[in-house]
C-alpha cells in the first residue's frame, strides 16, 4: 500500500461475531438488487485489470496488450528477459522480500511495546508520542522520504542511502499500524485480567508476558501481515532512499519500466510479488483461525478481513 | 468496558513534541558531514546572474573554465588524484557498478564482459538515472560507489572540480585508436585525460509516417510542429532541460543554444509555455518505444532513438514507417556521450578494462545493434551504414557524420547562475503553468 | 517488586519506539527545515543546511512564496490543479464507495465474508501493479480502445496516456478508493438495523431514511475516509507520472519530486514541502483528534 494510512475506523471496529444479517425485507428487494449490481461492477472494475496483468505474464509474445498464446517464457525460459534468467529481476525480487521481512521484524515489536506503554502511561510524553505516531499515519509519504533523504545526505548518520536507510524509513512509516491495532485491542481487553493475575501474585511484567501478550496475539499477527504487505507495496520511501540497482524494489522497477520498454517479464515479476503477499495473508488467516478456535471466537473469513 | 478519555492534544503539546527534535539535531550537527567543495575558493554567490549575462562561453565566476569547440580545455589533475599505475591486475571478485540511462547498453554486452573476465569473477551492477542533474546529485552524494559513468560533457567541469572523477591511465585503453580521430583529443577533454567516447547523436524529431502523413522535414521550420495544435496530445519533447530550451532557442531563430542572454531566455520560456497551451506535449525520454508503439505520434528525440525504435515496433507494423529529421548537414543540436571512471568506485583497474572493452570494434558494433546509438568508431563508416544494413533506408537521416561536429551546436556546461536560470525555466515548464 | 520500578515499567517499554520516532521522524523533519532555511553551495548549487534556527535564512522560502503568489506565479497552476483533482477524486470515491459499502454492510447476507474479502483485496495488490494494469489497458491498441471502438468498427481516436487529465483522475480514484471503502463500511456496519426499522415504522421513506438516519450516522466514516484519501493524494506524484507524463497534469508532488533531483533546488523542494505540511496540518490534527474520539467511543 503506497498510501499507507490504515482505515483506523475499520481497525478500531470490533469484529462482529458472524456478522449481522439484514432484516430489511420486502420493498428493499429492488434496492438490494440495485446495490448488488453496483457492487459487482465495482468489484469487476477493481480486480479485472489486475487479473489481466497476471494473465499477460503468461503471454507467449512480447506484447502486453495482444494475446499471443500461453507460455511460461517470461518466468523461466526466455534466455535474456525471463525472471529466472534476468539477474536484475531476481535481485529486485529478493531485495523487496528481504525489506518486507526485516522491516516487519523491527516494526511489530516496536509498535507493540509502544501500544502497551501508551495504554497505561499518563503524561505529556506519551500524549506527544501518540500524537506523533498518528501524524505519521496521515502525513504524505513524500514528506517522510525527503526528510530521511536529507538527514542521510547532510548529517553524519552511521548509514548512507541503501538498505539500512530504506528499512529505517519503512519502519517509521509503518509503525503506526501495530500501535493503533494493538491499542484498540488493549482497550477491549481492559484491565481486569491483568489485575486478576496481579492478585494471584504475578509481577507487572509477568502479567504482561503471561496474560496480556497472549490475548494480544491476534492483533499482533494482523498488524504483522499489514506491515509486511505495506512494505512490499511501498514506493516513495524505498525510491528516495535507494542507492542504485542493488536496492531496487519491484515497485520502483514497475515505475521505471512501465512507461519505457517493458516485456511481460515485468508482469511476471509483479505477479510473483502478489503471490508472496497472498501467501502471507493465507498463512496469517490459517494461523488466526487456529488461534480463535482455541479461544472460541469467530473464525470466518469476514471477521479476519474485518480486522484488516 | 473501561472508558478512558484521551486528553485532546493541545497546541502546546505540539510545540513540545517538535521541541524534542532540537537538541538531538544540534548534537548531530556538530559532526555534520563536511561538504567537499573542491573548487578554488568561491568568490561569487549563486545570485549574480547578471555578471555572466550576454557571454555564454566566458569562464564562470566560480573559476571553472567552460569548455567549447572554440575554447578547448585541458582539465587539471587534482593533487592526490593521479591516474592509477600501469600493469595492475584487475580487482578479483569485484562488483563493477555502472551508472547509465535506462536501455542504453546491451545486457548481452555486459554479460560477455563478465564471461571474458570470468577469471576475476566479475559481477556487473547497472543502475540507471533519468536525467543528468539527477545523476550528478546522486554521484555527489557519494552514497553509491559507482565505477563507470555513462555521462556527457556538460557536467564534466563539475565532475573534475568536485573531485568526483578519476583521470585515465592510457596504457589500459589501447583501443582508443579505433575511435574517430577528433575524439582522441576532444575539445571538452583535451588529451582525453578523463573520458573515452561512447556514442554520437543529433537531436531532432522522430515520428511514424502512418500516424502523421505530413513530411515534417519538408516544413519551412520543422520545429514549429511542437507549436501546432493539429498534433495536440500526440507529441512529446525530451525530458531534458537543455535539449528543450536549446531547441526552442533554435526555433526562435537563435543559434546560441547556451545563451545567457536574459532576452533570449525569456523569449524561450514564453515560447515553451505557449507550446504547453497549444500542443500539451508529454515530457519523456521514452520516445524510442512510445513512437513505435503509437502511444506518441511524434517526439523530439535523439537520432539513436529512432534507430533503436525499429526493434520496438508492435507485430504487424512495418518499421519503415519510422521517420527522423534533424537540421541538414549537422546544423542543429549535436552531441556525444562518454564513459568515465568515477572516483567513488572501488575497482579502478577493472573500470579501465571495461572502457577498453567498450571501445573494441566488435563490442561497439554489437552494442550499436541493440541501443541504436552510433559509436564513433572508424570501422563504422557513415557512408555505408545504410548499405551495410546497420540503419534502414527510411532512417538514413539519423546517421551522424564526423564533420557535422565542426558546424553543429553542442550543449555546453553552464556557469552556475545561468544554469539556475535554465532550471527555473524548466521547472516552470514542467509545472504546466 | 518495588513500586518505583512498577511506575517506570511503562516508560521503559515505550522508550525504544519513542527514541525511534524522535530520531527518524522528528529529526528528519527538522533537517528539512535546516535545508530549506539554509544556504546553497555556489558551484554545485547543492544545499548547505544551517543547523542553528537563529541563523536561518529565508531566501528559498521567499523564492517559493514568490512563485506561488508573486507576479510570475507558476507554482499556482499545479497547486490549483492538485486541489481540483483531489476534490473530484474524493467525491468520486465517496459516490462509488457508499452504495458498495452499504451493500456489504446491510445486504450481502451469506456472501458477506466473500464480498468483504474482495473489497480488502486491492490492499494486497501493489499500487504500482494496479497502475501498470491501466497502462496496459489504455495503450492505443489496448483493451479499452478495442472495447470502445468495438474492435475498430467505430472510429475513435482517444490517446489516454498522453496528458489526459481524465486518465489521471481515474487513476487517483482507482488507486485510493479502497481507503474510502473500509472506513465507510465500518461506519455503516455499526448502524443498528433495528434503528432503521424504527425509522421506517415511523414513516420515513427511502430518501428520507438515507438523509436523516444513514448519512448522519455514517459521518465518522465519511470524514475518516475523506482524510485518508485526500491527505496522501496531496503528495502523490507517481500516478500522473505513470499515466500521463505531461506537464499539463503536473501536481504539487511532481514539483517537489522534480526539484529534489535538480541541483540547487533541493532547498526549494523542502520549502514547498513545508508549505504543503502547513496547509495539511489542520486536517492532520483533525484526523488524530477524531481517531482519539473514536477510541473513547469504543
Amino acid at each position: 500500500m503506497t498510501v499507507s494510512p490504515a482505515p483506523a475506523e475499520a481497525i478500531l471496529e470490533e469484529s462482529q461475531p458472524g456478522g449481522r444479517r439484514s432484516r430489511l425485507r420486502g420493498s428493499s428487494d429492488a434496492r438490494a438488487y440495485g446495490l448488488a449490481t453496483i457492487t459487482t461492477i465495482y468489484l469487476l472494475w477493481s480486480l479485472v485489470p489486475v487479473a489481466i496483468v497476471v494473465l499477460f505474464s503468461f503471454n507467449a509474445g512480447r506484447s502486453r496488450s495482444t494475446w499471443q498464446g500461453f507460455s511460461t517464457r517470461w518466468y523461466t525460459w526466455d534466455p535474456d528477459g525471463s525472471v529466472l534468467n534476468d539477474e536484475s529481476i531476481r535481485i529486485t525480487l529478493m531485495h523487496t522480500i528481504v525489506l518486507g521481512i526485516v522491516a516487519t521484524v523491527i516494526t511489530v515489536p516496536l509498535g507493540v511495546l509502544l501500544a502497551l506503554a501508551l495504554d497505561r502511561w499518563r503524561g505529556r510524553i506519551p500524549a506527544g508520542a501518540n500524537f506523533t505516531v498518528l501524524i505519521t499515519f496521515v502525513i504524505p509519504e513524500i514528506a517522510l522520504a525527503i526528510g530521511l533523504l536529507f538527514m542521510v545526505t547532510y548529517l553524519a548518520t552511521p548509514f548512507g542511502l541503501g538498505t539500512t536507510a530504506q528499512v529505517v524509513g519503512l519502519v517509521t512509516f509503518q509503525l503506526a499500524y501495530p500501535v493503533v491495532i494493538c491499542r484498540a485491542r488493549l482497550l477491549t481487553i481492559g484491565t481486569h485480567y491483568e489485575e486478576a493475575a496481579r492478585d494471584l501474585g504475578a509481577t507487572a511484567l509477568g502479567a504482561i508476558r503471561r496474560v496480556i501478550l497472549p490475548m494480544l496475539f491476534p492483533a499482533i499477527l494482523v498488524s504483522a501481515i499489514i506491515v509486511f504487505a505495506g512494505v512490499l507495496d511501498d514506493f516513495v520511501i524505498v525510491r528516495y532512499l535507494s542507492s542504485g540497482a542493488a536496492t531496487e524494489t519491484t515497485s520502483m522497477r514497475i515505475y521505471q519500466t512501465a512507461r519505457a520498454a517493458p516485456t511481460p517479464a515485468l508482469n511476471a515479476m509483479a505477479t510473483i510479488i502478489l503471490l508472496v503477499s497472498t501467501l502471507a495473508i493465507v498463512a496469517g488467516w490459517l494461523f488466526y483461525r487456529r488461534l480463535n478456535r482455541r479461544s472460541g471466537s469467530s473464525t470466518d473469513l469476514g471477521s479476519f478481513a474485518g480486522q484488516l | 468496558m473501561t472508558n478512558r478519555p484521551r486528553r485532546p492534544v493541545s497546541r502546546r503539546q505540539v510545540l513540545q513534541a517538535s521541541a524534542l527534535a532540537l537538541p538531538g539535531a544540534w548534537a548531530l550537527s556538530s559532526c555534520a558531514r563536511e561538504q567537499p567543495i573542491g573548487a578554488p575558493s568561491s568568490s561569487a554567490s549563486a545570485g549574480d546572474a547578471s555578471s555572466s549575462a550576454g557571454a555564454s562561453a566566458s569562464p564562470s565566476a566560480t573559476g571553472i573554465p567552460i569548455a567549447s569547440p572554440q575554447n578547448p580545455v585541458k582539465w587539471p589533475i587534482n593533487p592526490g588524484n593521479e591516474p592509477i599505475a600501469s600493469d595492475l591486475e584487475p580487482e578479483p571478485n569485484a562488483t563493477l557498478r555502472l551508472y547509465n540511462y535506462p536501455d542504453y547498453v546491451w545486457n548481452r554486452v555486459l554479460k560477455n564482459f563478465q564471461k571474458e573476465y570470468a577469471d576475476y569473477n566479475v559481477t556487473i551492477e547497472l543502475s540507471t538515472f533519468n536525467d543528468l542533474p539527477e545523476a550528478l546529485t546522486k554521484i555527489r552524494s557519494g552514497s553509491v560507489p559507482y565505477d563507470v559513468g555513462f555521462l556527457t560533457y556538460n557536467y564534466l567541469g563539475k565532475l573534475v572540480y568536485g573531485d568526483l572523477i578519476r583521470p585515465l591511465n592510457h596504457s589500459y585503453i589501447p583501443n582508443i585508436v579505433d575511435a574517430w580521430d577528433s575524439f582522441q583529443n576532444p575539445w571538452y577533454d583535451q588529451e582525453w585525460q578523463y573520458t573515452v567516447p561512447y556514442t554520437v547523436y543529433t537531436t531532432g524529431i522522430g515520428w511514424r509516417s502512418d500516424l502523421i502523413p505530413e513530411d515534417i522535414g519538408a516544413r519551412p521550420d520543422p520545429y514549429n510542429v511542437f507549436w501546432d495544435t493539429k498534433y495536440a496530445g500526440e507529441l512529446a519533447v525530451l525530458d531534458d532541460d537543455r535539449e528543450v530550451i536549446g531547441m526552442t532557442i533554435l526555433r526562435n531563430g537563435g543559434t546560441d543554444v547556451n545563451s545567457a542572454d536574459p532576452a533570449t531566455l525569456g523569449a524561450a520560456r514564453d515560447a515553451m509555455l505557449e507550446m504547453l497551451s497549444l500542443s500539451q506535449p508529454r515530457v519523456t525520454i521514452t520516445g524510442y518505444t512510445d513512437i513505435p508503439e503509437g502511444t506518441l505520434s511524434l517526439s523530439q528525440c535523439w537520432s539513436g532513438d529512432m534507430i533503436t525504435g525499429q526493434y520496438y515496433m508492435p507485430e504487424g507494423v512495418d518499421p519503415s514507417v519510422l521517420r527522423y529529421w534533424s537540421p541538414p548537414e549537422g546544423n542543429g543540436l549535436i552531441g556525444n556521450d562518454f564513459l568515465c571512471i568515477l572516483k567513488g568506485g572501488e575497482n579502478p583497474v577493472l573500470a579501465h578494462h571495461f572502457l577498453n572493452y567498450m571501445l573494441t570494434n566488435d563490442v561497439a558494433l554489437e552494442n550499436f545493434g541493440w541501443v541504436g546509438y552510433q559509436p564513433p568508431m572508424k570501422s563504422l563508416s557513415p557512408d555505408t551504414m545504410v548499405a551495410d544494413g546497420w540503419v534502414p533506408e527510411n532512417l538514413a537521416s539519423a546517421v551522424v557524420r564526423q564533420e557535422w561536429f565542426d558546424v553543429g551546436y553542442p550543449l555546453l556546461e553552464l556557469p552556475p547562475a545561468v544554469e539556475a536560470e535554465y532550471q527555473a525555466i524548466w521547472q516552470q515548464f514542467k509545472a504546466g503553468a | 517488586m518495588g513500586g518505583r520500578l512498577q511506575r517506570l515499567l511503562w516508560p521503559i517499554l515505550g522508550l525504544p519506539s519513542i527514541v525511534w520516532i524522535v530520531l527518524f521522524f522528528l529529526v528528519p523533519l527538522y533537517v528539512v527545515f535546516c535545508v530549506s532555511f539554509g544556504d546553497v553551495d555556489p558551484i554545485f548549487r547543492t544545499p548547505i543546511p544551517i543547523w542553528n534556527p537563529l541563523e536561518w535564512r529565508f531566501d528559498q522560502v521567499a523564492v517559493v512564496w514568490d512563485r506561488l503568489v508573486g507576479p510570475d506565479n507558476f507554482y499556482l497552476p499545479p497547486v490549483l490543479r492538485t486541489l481540483y483533482y483531489v476534490i473530484i477524486a474524493v467525491v468520486a470515491c465517496l459516490v462509488i464507495s457508499f452504495p458498495v459499502a452499504y451493500f456489504a454492510a446491510r445486504y450481502a447476507g451469506r456472501y458477506r465474508a466473500l464480498v468483504l474479502a474482495l473489497l480488502v483485496a486491492p490492499f494486497w495488490i501493489s499500487y504500482m501493479m494496479r497502475m501498470l494494469a491501466w497502462i496496459n489497458l489504455l495503450q492505443p491498441d489496448g483493451l479499452v480502445n478495442a472495447v470502445i471502438t468495438m474492435g475498430g468498427i467505430v472510429p475513435l481516436d482517444v490517446n489516454w496516456l498522453s496528458g489526459n487529465p481524465f486518465t489521471v483522475v481515474m487513476g487517483l480514484i482507482y488507486g485510493y478508493v479502497p481507503y474510502m471503502m473500509l472506513p465507510l463500511f465500518a461506519a455503516l456496519d455499526r448502524i443498528n438495523p433495528s434503528l432503521l426499522e424504527a425509522a421506517r415504522d415511523m414513516g420515513a421513506g427511502g430518501f428520507d431514511l438515507f438523509r436523516r438516519v444513514v448519512l448522519p450516522m455514517s459521518m465518522p466514516g465519511v470524514i475518516a475516509g475523506t482524510l485518508l484519501v485526500a491527505l496522501p493524494m496531496m503528495g502523490d506524484y507517481f500516478t500522473t507520472d505513470m499515466l500521463s507524463k505531461s506537464p499539463s497534469t503536473s501536481m504539487v508532488g511532481n514539483l517537489i519530486n522534480l526539484s529534489i533531483a535538480t541541483p540547487g533546488q533541493s532547498g526549494q523542494a523542502g520549502a514547498l514541502l513545508i508549505l504543503l505540511l502547513l496547509v495539511l496540518l489542520l486536517p492532520m490534527v483533525w484526523y488524530t483528534r477524531s481517531t482519539a474520539k473514536a477510541e473513547v467511543r469504543s
